[in-house]
């Protein structure tokens, strides 16, 4: 892996007057977030968190351990896609109007705390996909300095382990309402009831990839390939059972083909199977 | 509008029934319940257990493919009542 990716990074955020960073504590925003702390003062640079109940708490937990662990500076603010009823519907496009919200929100901030550059955790794999939140990145001038390196997310988890960040193999978290099908309305007991159910299965021991898919009565439970054989063994099913069942799902189902990153919008048709 | 939604629901559920009978021909007797795209197996104890075998969940979602479905699922259906009963004393 050629290391120059990094540095070029590095290059491009040190000449950064200022910056202000979207930051979830996701793998890709986590790196960001330090490598700028590195090339930038502390009082030129803030990691910007947006709070909702989209966002899971356990992602939360992460963002500011790591905010602690390198020294970054952390801004919080509840932003309010939950009362925009365009996201609420849950459209293929719900994406661009989360972050429309959100970007709507920091970058102002951004301004009115003279951050000169605003900047989100984008990267190379990202570039081509089904990303209808990268349209309100652009909408709002947010630069996405990984992509502009050709950082991958392999990549991302190599420099972040070399860095030691504690997020190098964390598994990728995206917002919860992406395990709600497109046209299945987003509310926030809905995305409780999903985030209880993944926090229970993550209690059972499952630590790779997994997601908790919402359909309406039964939870369809997308496992790592890796551990997928395993959980259908009848005692470790009936406990994946029980627990997503006490978490509030009457019906419990695992999928047989596992892990699938943006498996609803295989579902909708949206991107090919 | 309903009648086109009629013939959708039959459809589903056609293809829901070939489904079955394709799985239980190689050994996963099951109903499906079609929820779109996505197919739902309900099976008998200790039926799912099988779909551990690679080979066997390859083929099953190779099936399912060919009925129009891009998810598989089996439901993980709870313990028969009184199936960890204690045994009773002679």
């Amino acid at each position: 892996m050629p290391a120059h990716r990094l540095d070029a990074l590095r290059s491009i955020v040190a000449a950064y007057p200022s910056a202000l960073v979207g930051y979830s504590g996701g793998v890709d925003s986590a790196l960001l977030a330090v490598v700028l702390r590195q090339a930038l003062r502390r009082e030129r640079m803030v990691a910007a968190i947006g709070r909702s109940a989209s966002y899971p708490a356990e992602q939360y937990r992460v963002a500011r351990q790591v905010a602690e662990q390198f020294d970054v500076p952390v801004l919080e603010l509840d932003t309010d896609e939950m009362n925009d009823p365009r996201y609420a519907a849950n459209p293929a496009n719900r994406c661009y109007f989360c972050k429309s919200e959100l970007w709507g929100k920091l970058v102002p901030v951004a301004a009115s705390r003279d951050f000169h550059t605003v900047v989100d955790g984008t990267n190379a794999d990202d570039v081509g996909g089904h990303r209808p939140g990268m349209q309100a990145a652009r909408e709002h001038a947010v630069a996405s300095p990984l992509a502009e390196v050709g950082l991958t997310k392999e990549e991302i988890r190599r420099r972040s382990r070399a860095l030691g960040l504690p997020t190098w193999q964390q598994p990728a978290s995206p917002c919860l309402s992406s395990r709600l099908p497109y046209g299945t309305s987003v509310t926030p007991e809905r995305l409780g009831l999903v985030e209880r159910a993944e926090r229970a299965v993550r209690d059972l021991g499952v630590t790779g990839d997994m997601r908790v898919r919402y359909h309406d009565d039964v939870a369809r439970v997308e496992l790592a390939p890796a551990e997928l054989t395993s959980w259908l063994e009848p005692v470790r099913a009936e406990s994946l059972r029980a627990a997503v069942s006490a978490a509030g799902f009457p019906r419990v189902a695992i999928d047989l083909r596992g892990f699938r990153s943006g498996s609803l919008n295989v579902l909708h048709g949206v991107t090919p199977a | 509008m309903s009648m086109f939604a009629s013939r959708g629901q039959t459809d589903e559920r056609r293809r829901a029934d070939q489904l079955a009978a394709a799985l239980s021909g190689m050994g996963v007797p099951c109903k499906v319940e079609p929820r779109a795209a996505l197919a739902v197996l309900m099976v008998e104890s200790g039926v799912a257990q099988r779909l551990a075998d690679g080979e066997l969940r390859r083929a099953a979602l190779a099936l399912a493919r060919e009925q129009g479905f891009t998810h598989l699922a089996v439901e993980l259906a709870p313990p028969a009542a009184g199936a960890d009963a204690p045994l009773p004393r002679p």
